[in-house]
This record gives C-alpha cells, sequence and structure tokens, in this order.
C-alpha cells in the first residue's frame, strides 16, 4: 500500500523553483532514500510534505488524503513525524522532558506520558541519559533524542533529515541498527542523508534529486550504477563508458 | 487652510529633530541589533550635558556641539562595552537578544534617577539668543530653532550616509551587521566594531540633545517620551535606515501637528501608537528596511 | 526510592512551614504600615506570577501586563458605582474583560519577535492608559479620565469589599497568591505546561511534535490576563482610589516583569522570591532615603537589574535553589546524578 504519494509537486521560491514537479511514492513498511547533491532540493520536498510551507503546485497525499498545505501540528497528529538536520533539542530541560513533549500528543495523562517516554528511551539507549540536560549531552546523544522525541508522538511515517551528519563511523552504525529496528516496528522511513554506505545499507529503495528534479529511481544497487547519479555527484568525466 | 499648511510646517521641522532622535537607534537596532532601551535616557544626558555646557560658558548650544557629541560617543562606546557585551556574548546563540533588551532598561533607570537626584526635578531650558526666535516666509511663521534643527538633522543624515557608504569604518560597520561571524573572519573586530557603532548612536543623540535645548525643557524624564517615539520612529522607517528614520520622525511630527488642530494632544498619542501597531502587524519590515532585517 | 522520598518530604515540610508563619503572620504583626508592606508584598509577588505564565512559560517578554490590572479596578468599581454590583462579581466581569481583551491583543503580537512583541506590548499597553485617561465616561459609566475613580468608604462590609483593619486584606491576597501559585504548579506538570515551556524555546520543534504553539500562547495570555485582573479589583478595594498612570502605567508593566526576571522567569518560585527580595528593597529605600535622594530605589533597582542579567541570567532562583538543594542534600544524605545540574 502506497502510505506517501508525492504528485507533480512543484516549490518556488520567488523566482527559484526549488523543486520541480516531483513524483515519489513510498510503500508502507519500507525505506525510502531521497539523495542528491547539496541544496538539490531534498530538504524543501521534506519540509513540504512536513507543512513547513505548502506547496506550490501538486498534491502530497497521505493514506489516500491529500495533506498540502496543512500545519505541522496536524501533520504530526496524523501521524507523520520528523526530525531536524540541524537539532533542536529543548536545550534547558531534561531528555525524559523533551520526549515527554511527543508522548503527550498521544495522551494527557502526566503519567501516562512519562510511562510512554521512558519507553522510547529505553529502545533507544537513552534510559541512563533521562535526567540530563540536553544542553549537556553529545552530538550522537543529541540525533538519538530528536529520533526519541518524534518517535514519542507514534508516527506511522517518519521523515530522517540528515540523521547521521555529524556522527563517527561507530555512531553511524548504531544509528543505522536503531532506524531498522524502528522499521521492524511497524514505522515506515523517509530518509534524507549524505553519507552514502548508510543509505545504500538501510534503503528499500532510493529517489535521487538535482536541481529540483528527480533524475534516478531505483534499488540502491541500481541507482549506484546509474550514469545520470554518477554525473551529478561526481562530473562528467567518471561515467564509464 | 492656513492653519494646516502651518501645522504642517511645525510637523516637519519637530518631526525632522524626532528623526534625528531617532538617527542613532536605528542605527544601533539595525546594526549592532540592540534594542537600547536606555536611548532616550543616553538623549536626556546629552540634553543635560547641553544644558551646563550653555549655562557654565554662556556657549551657543550649537557651539556646544563639538564638546558633547564627542562626550557623547565615549559614553557610549564605555556603555557598549562594559554594560552590553558581557550580555551579549552570553546570548551568541540566541536569535532574540531578549536579555539586553532588560539590561538597558536597568541603564535607563539608573541613568534617569541618578540624574534626578543630582539636579533634580525641576525643569529646565535656557535662554539662548535664538530662543523663541522666528522668521515669517509668506503668511507662516518658522521657529528658528526648529529650522536651525531641520537643518542639522538633514547634515547628520548626510554625513552618517556617507561614512556609512563611503568610508572604510563604515563599511566595516555595514558587513558586520550582515553577518557578525563572517566579517569577524575577514579580520574585523567585532566588539570593537560594535563600540564603535554603538559611539557613533550615543554621539548623535549628543547632537540632538543640543539641537533641543534651545526650545525643549530638559527635566530628567525627559527620555522617556523620546525613547518610545523613538522606537516608533524606527519601526515606522526601518530597522537600519537613516532615510527611514528621517522619514519615519517626519511621519510623527506631522501626525502629532495636524491631528492637534482637531483634537487634544492626548488622543494624538493613542493614534501615535496605532500607527505603530498596525505597521507591526502589516508591514513590521518598516517603509524603508528589507524583509530580511527582522 | 528513599532517598527521593526524603528529598521531597522535606520540600513539603518547608512549604508548610513557610505556609504557616505566611498565615500567622498577622497575629504577631499588628502595625498597619507593616501589614500594608506585606499586603503589597503579596500583590506584587501574585501580579509576577501571572505575568510569568506569559513572560516565563511562553517565552515572550510582555511590558504592558498593568493595562489589565487596570481594566480589573475598572470594571469591577464603574460596576459598583453605577450598579451597587458587589466587587467580588465584578472581580469576575473584570477578569473576563480583561481575558478577551488578552486575546484580542495576544493573536497579533505573539506572532512578531521577541523585540517587537516587547514593543507592541507597550504600545498597546501606554495606548489603553491613554485613552482611559480622555475618557470622562463610557455611556453611562464615570471613567474620570486622569483623576481616576474614588470608592465611597462603607466601612467593614463584606459584601462590599471593604474592611477597616488590614487582616482580611492580608488573608485575602495571601490566599490568592497561593492559589496563583497552584495554578502554575499543576500547569508546569502537565501537558499545557510542557507544551508553552516547548513552544517558548523551539517553536519549530515544537510544532514539528504536533503542538499548536501559536493557540497555547493565546491560552496562556488569556489566563494571565483573566488573573492579573482580578488583583486588580483587589487594589482598588485596598486603597479604596486609582488612577491610570497609577494603576495602567509603565512604570508598574516594567516592575512586575523585571521582579520576575530577576527572580527568575520561567519558574515557580522565581517571581515570588524576586518580590520577597526587591519589594522591601523598593518600600525602605523610598520610606528612609527618598527625602535625601529621590528614586536612589530606581537606581538601585536598575543596578541590580544589569547585574543579574549579566550574571545570572536565569535569575536569583538559579544560585538560591541550588543553595537550598545543596542543605537539603547534605540533611538527607542524598546524592543526585552528575549532570542533573547546570555543569
Amino acid at each position: 500500500m502506497k502510505l506517501l504519494e508525492i504528485k507533480n509537486l512543484t516549490k518556488n521560491f520567488g523566482g527559484l523553483k526549488a523543486v520541480n514537479s516531483m513524483n515519489l511514492s513510498i510503500e508502507k513498511g519500507k525505506i525510502l532514500g531521497l539523495i542528491g547533491p547539496n541544496g538539490a532540493g531534498k530538504s524543501t520536498v521534506f519540509n513540504c510534505v512536513a507543512g513547513v510551507y505548502p506547496p506550490s503546485s501538486g498534491q502530497i497525499m497521505f493514506k489516500d488524503e491529500n495533506i498540502s498545505g496543512q500545519s505541522p501540528w496536524d501533520i504530526c497528529k496524523k501521524r507523520i513525524g520528523r526530525t531536524f538536520q540541524l537539532v533542536k533539542p529543548f536545550g534547558q530541560r531534561t531528555v525524559l522532558y523533551n520526549v515527554m513533549v511527543g508522548s503527550f500528543l498521544r495522551t494527557i495523562s502526566p503519567s501516562e506520558a512519562r510511562d510512554r517516554s521512558i519507553e522510547v528511551l529505553r529502545k533507544l539507549h537513552l534510559y541512563d541519559k533521562k535526567d540530563l540536560l540536553t544542553k549537556n549531552l553529545t552530538i550522537a546523544d543529541r540525533k538519538r533524542l530528536e529520533l526519541a522525541r518524534a518517535l514519542a508522538t507514534e508516527p506511522e511515517l517518519l521523515l530522517l533529515d540528515e540523521v547521521m551528519a555529524g556522527l563517527r563511523p561507530t555512531e553511524v552504525e548504531e544509528m543505522i541498527d536503531i532506524i531498522q529496528e524502528i522499521r521492524a516496528g511497524g514505522v515506515t522511513v523517509f530518509v534524507i542523508e549524505h553519507i552514502i554506505k548508510a543509505v545504500m545499507a538501510l534503503s528499500d529503495w532510493i529517489v535521487v534529486i538535482n536541481f529540483g528534479e528527480k533524475i534516478a529511481e531505483g534499488t540502491p544497487d541500481e541507482v549506484s550504477r546509474d550514469e545520470n547519479v554518477i554525473k551529478a555527484y561526481l562530473g562528467e568525466d567518471y561515467v564509464v563508458t | 487652510m492656513d492653519i494646516i499648511f502651518q501645522a504642517i510646517i511645525n510637523g516637519v521641522l519637530i518631526g525632522s529633530i524626532y528623526g534625528l532622535t531617532a538617527l542613532g537607534l536605528t542605527l544601533i537596532f539595525g546594526v549592532i541589533k540592540v534594542i537600547n532601551f536606555a536611548h532616550g535616557s543616553i538623549l536626556m544626558v546629552g540634553m543635560y550635558a547641553a544644558y551646563w555646557m550653555v549655562k557654565l560658558t554662556g556657549l551657543n548650544p550649537y557651539l556646544a556641539l563639538v564638546v558633547v557629541t564627542p562626550a557623547l560617543f565615549f559614553f557610549g562606546y564605555f556603555m557598549q562595552q562594559v554594560v552590553i557585551k558581557p550580555v551579549f556574548k552570553a546570548e551568541r546563540d540566541v536569535r532574540e537578544p531578549v536579555t539586553v533588551i532588560i539590561v538597558t532598561t536597568g541603564v535607563w533607570y539608573v541613568l534617569d534617577n541618578l540624574s534626578l537626584m543630582m539636579f533634580g526635578a525641576e525643569y529646565r531650558v535656557v535662554k539662548t539668543g535664538i530662543t523663541g526666535h522666528t522668521f515669517a516666509l509668506g503668511d507662516f511663521i518658522f521657529s528658528t530653532p526648529k529650522v536651525y534643527g531641520f537643518l542639522i538633522t538633514i547634515a547628520t543624515a548626510l554625513a552618517l550616509f556617507a561614512f556609512m557608504k563611503y568610508t572604510r569604518m563604515g563599511k566595516a560597520i555595514r558587513a558586520a551587521s550582515l553577518d557578525r561571524d563572517a566579517a569577524s573572519l575577514m579580520g574585523i573586530n567585532q566588539y570593537k566594531i560594535y563600540n564603535i557603532a554603538f559611539g557613533i548612536g550615543t554621539a548623535t543623540a549628543g547632537i540632538a540633545g543640543c539641537v533641543l535645548i534651545p526650545f525643549y525643557y530638559v527635566f530628567p524624564t525627559v527620555g522617556v517620551i523620546f525613547d518610545i517615539k523613538a522606537f516608533i520612529i524606527v519601526v515606522l522607517g526601518g530597522l537600519g535606515s537613516i532615510n527611514g528614520a528621517v522619514l519615519g520622525g517626519i511621519i510623527v511630527g506631522l501626525i502629532e501637528s495636524v491631528f492637534s488642530q482637531f483634537m487634544a494632544s492626548t488622543w494624538t498619542e493613542a493614534i501615535i501608537y496605532a500607527v505603530f501597531l498596525l505597521i507591526l502587524f502589516f508591514k513590521p519590515s518598516g517603509l524603508f528596511g528589507s524583509k530580511m532585517d527582522w | 526510592m528513599k532517598d527521593g522520598l526524603n528529598k521531597e518530604k522535606t520540600n513539603y515540610l518547608m512549604m508548610i512551614v513557610v505556609l504557616v508563619i505566611a498565615f500567622l503572620l498577622p497575629v504577631a504583626v499588628h502595625s498597619p504600615a507593616y501589614l500594608q508592606i506585606l499586603i503589597l508584598l503579596f500583590f506584587y509577588a501574585y501580579l509576577t506570577t501571572c505575568w510569568n505564565l506569559v513572560g516565563g512559560f511562553a517565552g515572550v517578554l510582555p511590558l504592558g501586563h498593568s493595562a489589565f490590572v487596570g481594566i480589573g479596578a475598572y470594571t469591577s468599581t464603574t460596576l459598583y458605582l453605577h450598579y451597587g454590583l458587589s466587587p467580588w462579581i465584578g472581580m469576575f466581569a473584570g477578569g473576563i474583560l480583561a481575558a478577551v481583551v488578552g486575546i484580542i491583543i495576544g493573536k497579533p503580537t505573539l506572532k512578531l519577535r521577541g523585540a517587537y512583541f516587547a514593543l507592541a506590548t507597550i504600545a498597546f499597553g501606554e495606548g489603553i492608559r491613554v485613552m482611559t485617561e480622555n475618557i470622562g465616561n463610557i455611556g453611562p459609566f464615570l471613567i474620570n479620565g486622569p483623576r481616576g475613580l474614588l470608592i465611597p468608604l462603607k466601612g467593614n462590609s463584606f459584601s462590599n469589599f471593604q474592611f477597616l483593619s488590614k487582616v482580611p486584606y492580608y488573608y485575602i491576597m495571601l490566599v490568592m497568591l497561593i492559589i496563583v501559585l497552584l495554578i502554575t504548579y499543576v500547569f508546569s506538570r502537565r501537558r499545557m505546561g510542557y507544551y508553552l515551556a516547548a513552544g517558548g524555546e523551539e517553536q519549530e520543534a515544537a510544532e514539528a511534535l504536533g503542538v499548536n504553539v501559536a493557540r497555547y500562547k493565546l491560552i496562556a495570555m488569556a489566563l494571565s490576563c483573566f488573573l492579573t485582573a482580578l488583583a486588580g479589583t483587589f487594589y482598588a478595594q485596598l486603597m479604596l482610589y486609582f488612577y491610570p498612570k497609577g494603576i495602567m502605567g509603565l512604570d508598574l508593566s516594567f516592575e512586575i516583569a523585571f521582579i520576575a526576571l530577576i527572580g527568575g522567569r520561567g519558574t515557580i518560585i522565581g517571581p515570588v522570591l524576586g518580590a520577597l527580595l526587591l519589594r522591601p528593597v523598593n518600600e525602605f529605600t523610598r520610606m528612609y532615603l527618598s527625602g535625601l535622594l529621590p528614586g536612589l530605589h530606581l537606581v538601585i533597582f536598575g543596578l541590580i537589574l544589569i547585574f543579574v542579567m549579566i550574571y545570572l541570567p536565569r535569575g536569583l532562583q538559579e544560585p538560591l535553589s541550588r543553595l537550598y538543594n545543596w542543605c537539603v542534600d547534605k540533611i538527607t544524605g542524598a546524592s543526585q546524578a552528575k549532570g542533573a545540574y547546570d555543569v
């Protein structure tokens, strides 16, 4: 079943066409990776889906409902969660507090929210740090906190915006495991990522975007051999003819 | 009809001087992104400085400019260095330096009440050669000190504009305002720049002080009225815009002057607040500010 | 866990001790002048706690809150003077009006960035004050412009909300203060508090977690304005006279905000602490020194403000509560996880 379907999505900023007639869909329970050079328009696609700004034209269908142009909080209520590329923890608060903000979406009871948050923290191996102030966390922990918070809202679709950026190789491995566990738990995942190794390992399907347009899509294997992709990333000279 | 024209003339004249008081603020607000609630109090300091200069030396207030302006420049430099910089450093990553507002309000309280303690609450004014002087052009009367004020405002605005556009320091200040870190990487000492920019801001308050005392009373809380007006003018004209400040001042002056022909002056106060709020809601970047600024 | 229980128990004990002292004070203090000082202390603590709902929890800087004190005072008083309506009822009418005005003001302004929001609240506050000073009557209701309103003396009369002794006023204000502190406490533990704190700190992140930040800020604003107005009625009944510059002036607005900021906004104890520390300074310098050095209390106030904002931006409650916690830990022998406090 197609959980998310993006149809002819176009987004203009003033005179600049950031995304042009993008078509993309994700099957329920799969992991889709969106890759492309810097400035290709990946975050714009994400932000349109997440409701940060409305598309200039096109449709975004989530579970057969058109969600284009809705507000970020309504979209979250409809079970799409997201993380931010530049993490935004509530710095003056504890880890647990941060996650509870997420849990409160699904329950009004503070004790229930607390219990659910602790469960999420355990799953992400952050339980020991639950009482630390977030500004005292390492970057890897902050990324996981960002993930935990979004998970606490019990999404069906999770948008991960460069969640590996800034992590060391061992931390990347851990994150890959965590995301796979999340998928095993029934959440569909849509990732933007630069760390190619991670995207290849994680994704069931990859879409490549450049200058706001899709230039290739397929399995990781197919995409890594696609001419257009190699050209986009490395330039003409690397294409093997 | 004549009354209206006269009111317009008065409005433009006093308005330009309001603009002069706001010039410093728009610079500080626009460049350093500091909301200096003590601006009115600094103007008050400038006024008292001019007052005492004139009273004690009998100097022409416009000549007193030569002393008062640099004095206030150093005052501002000092204030930025000692009071504002530490707050700034603590709030580096915060998008909206709200603490600065609070600190400058503290400075406002201190300055206003120190002068209350030192000079007493009475209203003072200096009799200068031109106080009360007027001249006529056709059917209309022009108040001489206000005309001088108008001219000095234009001159100051032009000088500031030229300074910012053509001198090395001016360009450095503009660079620092656009992107602190980038400017820093290019060898510009940001904090020194801020000190200088702040100093320039307060120096213009000094000029405004000298311009005001030939016809305006000085007393410890005189700054409060000007403070609020200055902020309104800055928002009206656009953050960091020199012509915005002058034009904004003139608009405020006109509203005051023209509307007070038809209603009590306290209602004109309310109108100015209303205009201010409308601008905030519909065009917060002001007449000349850029969308990015705010 | 035994340790945690001991710490909580100690806190409860402290609270009970403080409450008992507060309730028993009038037995020991008889001088009306001192009682008045205490009443005003509670009054300011109340106002700053109400302010804190918006300025602390919602993370914005409202600098025009005295307008709501005024709305409360004017509403209950005009209803009383004109209809003979008991100020107890008028109080709630004033609260509701204030909440409505607060929502009207809040809707467009809460979207503005920090400094602009502050300026807008000043403009609204001063605008309302200026208008009040210009109005003689609203329909049949006497407003009396800058001269303010006088409430005729009725002696001891509960229904007229007037008492000859200061003691009833003391208890009323104390109870009101306790109520708003409880409200703040409950707030902070429930979803509303979490959402406000999150929205105030990182609006985008909160929205991505399902929080309609604008709406919650508005709710906080409405509640804060309602509660603030109640104190306006209290003040009117305490003093039996008020006028626009005094009750809706910029001075009061600023004082409320700054006491909360110095004490520590966003915390429950901060505003009260601020009031406890600053009001006496205010009163005593005014009482003893204003003859010699007028305005000295404001100079001191300003200096404290500067100092605290530079060195203790989260307010005096931070070092003071750390000190308190350290003492409690020493007594109960408990220890906290590293990193749980600021490093």
